[in-house]
């Protein structure tokens, strides 16, 4: 699966080197896009100004209450879709899912972020 | 010190002896519903005091809001006693330009998008810890949204008592019938929270369906 720099549009794939290090452009913010909608993100993400983009950073850490740190961050796509800021959509059957909504790798290993730890809460209760 | 211990301790003993009475209920629903409007109602009704500020501009309620201890009797003197859980109201779309009709500047509209957002987040997050859930539905809109089904199939899933209300009862528009279709195996009450039509009722199906 792609992933697709906040910053400066560049496509990464699955693995690449650069998501555990961060973007060329030195961005380390990360959309997670599936091949299907690779195209309506990136017509998403070009029409974007460059403080828009940066806003959207900013909105999308203080909404996922994640501080913000040195670790390249993923964000998918499929749960939360930031247009533009103050413009979101939301895929509410996949949150109340549990479907994970942010990734944020450390050592080359995916962490999955907030929803999908409350789903493995709710398994764990069971 | 001691006394919080000494309170703890008493709690502990109730809650073992006493068997769960105190629950967890919450309100849950699309934006401009009617939950803080409700949960008004219901906390002015027992308490004496209000939950939360209400207005016209969707997602007023934007963080979760808890009122502890709330004892109702029903006239056979039956009781239940709740901690009165009113979340953000939930969305597919949050677009910060419907705010700038009501005269919002676009700085504090895009603020409200965002915390609106992570609104929607937090009340999801929270929705495993009910007991039980008031799902309130704005009566003059069409019942069948994707926000109301799947609040409505993830609280069946998860095995919560439902008690689905349809607020606004006093508006012209407002279709109670259409609600009822739509929610067949629920208990679903009509009321307006506003004016307090059919209040009473409602605290009666509440003893329903929170047993």
């Amino acid at each position: 699966m792609p992933h697709q720099c906040v910053r400066c549009n560049k496509v990464y794939s699955d693995g690449s080197q650069e998501l555990l290090k961060g973007c060329d452009c030195g961005g380390k913010f990360f959309f997670y896009v599936r091949e299907k909608h690779l195209k309506k993100a990136e017509e998403i993400t070009q029409k974007l100004t460059k403080e828009e983009k940066k806003q959207i950073e900013e909105d999308i850490f203080d909404i996922v209450d994640m501080e913000k740190d040195d670790r390249p961050v993923i964000l998918d796509l499929e749960t939360i879709r930031v247009l533009k800021p103050g413009k979101y959509e939301l895929d509410v059957v996949k949150m109340f899912k549990g479907d994970s909504l942010v990734y944020k790798l450390d050592e080359g290993k995916y962490i999955i972020d907030l929803l999908s730890t409350f789903k493995s809460l709710r398994e764990r209760k069971k | 010190m001691i006394k919080i211990i000494r309170n703890f301790i008493k709690r502990i003993f109730h809650q073992i002896f006493q068997g769960k009475k105190h629950i967890r209920l919450g309100l849950y629903g699309p934006p401009n519903a009617g939950k803080t409007t409700l949960a008004n109602r219901i906390s002015l009704d027992w308490l004496g005091e209000e939950v939360g500020k209400v207005s016209k501009v969707p997602h007023e309620t934007r963080e979760i809001m808890v009122k502890e201890k709330i004892i109702i009797e029903s006239k056979e003197g039956k009781k239940i006693s709740f901690n009165l859980v009113d979340t953000p109201g939930i969305a597919t779309k949050i677009d910060y330009e419907d705010f700038l009709k009501f005269k919002m500047n676009k700085k504090d509209a895009k603020k409200r998008a965002k915390e609106a957002t992570k609104g929607v987040i937090e009340a999801i997050k929270w929705l495993d810890n009910m007991d039980a859930v008031i799902v309130v539905l704005d009566s003059t809109l069409n019942p069948y949204s994707q926000v109301n089904l799947t609040i409505i199939g993830n609280l069946a899933a998860r095995e919560i008592p439902v008690l689905v209300v349809a607020n606004k009862i006093d508006l012209k528009k407002s279709k109670i019938k259409k609600v009822e279709n739509a929610f067949p195996q629920y208990d679903v009450v009509g009321v307006s929270a506003e004016k307090g039509h059919n209040i009473e009722e409602f605290y009666e199906s509440l003893f329903r369906v929170v047993k």
